[in-house]
């Protein structure tokens, strides 16, 4: 269930982009999973649905795109909201 | 707050970042790299289900390599300094990272193990990971070579079932081979077909800790490593160097 820390790694990310942006919450996260990643999508979904509890991330929608041949994990782009 | 007429609507700022999620582990990882490569050390993620046969075949290969190389071992495991235990006991040094409920190693977990290792005197640096055929996979940890071990017993498509783990691999070894005779419905050959069919660049290597077979082949493969190697790898007999 690695998933877990890489929602953890994902979402240290988007906390940094956050700050840098003054921004008091995400409404989007995109992201996109090779399928030879290693990582599962619907248990990225499951860690990603404990883990946004209580964060700014709370009432983001999480977009995730399955990329076909690709080892590629990658936080393709966050909407920001700054009230 | 909208600037342009105070109207109380939120902003919203899309940001594109194309930004690789491991990317602070990659950091770690190639920080890990450059210290191997400053000391001339070649450093082997190991890894596999557990009870593959990793611990055993450290054992073996301290035997075959510990009297002309400087080995070492960092050996992960949930719980328990066991594994450690018996490579210290084979005449290696080795430290153990337990991880807790982690399932697999990450850079900063090996570049903490390293602080309790007198690592820059060694040739070779084997990081035995956590037992486990999916998460290892995901996480560089600085190595300049992926070792899966892989036991007969453990069934002859376990490639196919676990292709990540296998296509990041630059070798297997097929442990337990003196097994064979007692495993009549096991095909040696199923099983080195299934890792031809997944493995990016195709290399394995049958050995059995126990009596030694394939084990100077594995040494020898080691020492390849770091430099290029002589030929491709195919199969046949299992000896694949």
């Amino acid at each position: 269930m690695h998933e877990y820390s890489i929602v953890q790694a994902m979402f240290e990310q988007i906390e940094q982009v956050r700050r840098e942006h003054h921004a008091s919450s995400v409404r989007r996260i995109r992201v996109s999973i090779g399928e030879f990643a290693g990582v599962d999508p619907t248990l990225f979904e499951s860690a990603y649905d404990v883990y946004r509890v209580r964060t700014p991330c709370e009432h983001a929608q999480l977009q995730i795109e399955r990329v076909p041949e690709s080892d590629e994990l990658l936080l393709d782009q966050v909407e920001l909201e700054v009230a | 707050m909208c600037d342009a007429c105070g109207c109380g609507d939120t902003k919203v700022i899309p940001l594109d970042l194309h930004e690789r999620i491991l990317a602070s582990n990659e950091r770690a990882a190639h920080h890990n790299r450059e210290h191997f490569h400053d000391h001339g050390l070649v450093a082997v993620n190991l890894m596999g289900s557990p009870g593959a046969g990793k611990t055993a075949v450290l054992e073996a290969t301290a035997r075959a390599l510990g009297q002309q190389s400087r080995l070492g071992v960092l050996a992960a495991d949930l719980a328990t300094d066991n594994d450690a235990t018996r490579i210290r006991a084979a005449g290696i040094i080795a430290e153990s990272i337990t991880t807790g409920t982690a399932c697999h190693l990450d850079a900063e977990m090996v570049h903490h193990g390293l602080h309790h290792l007198p690592w820059r005197a060694l040739d070779f640096l084997f990081i035995e990971n956590v037992g486990n055929l999916v998460c290892p996979a995901v996480y560089d940890l600085g190595q300049d070579a992926n070792v899966v071990a892989l036991s007969i017993t453990e069934g002859e498509d376990k490639p196919l079932k676990y292709p990540t783990m296998f296509r990041k691999a630059d070798l297997v070894l097929i442990t337990k081979i003196d097994l064979l005779p007692a495993l009549p419905d096991v095909k040696m050959a199923t099983i080195e077909e299934n890792l031809m069919a997944v493995m990016t660049r195709p290399a394995m290597l049958r050995v059995s800790a126990r009596t030694g077979e394939g084990i100077p082949q594995w040494i020898q493969w080691l020492r390849s490593v770091g430099r290029p190697r002589t030929a491709p790898c195919a199969t046949g007999m299992g000896i694949t160097v």
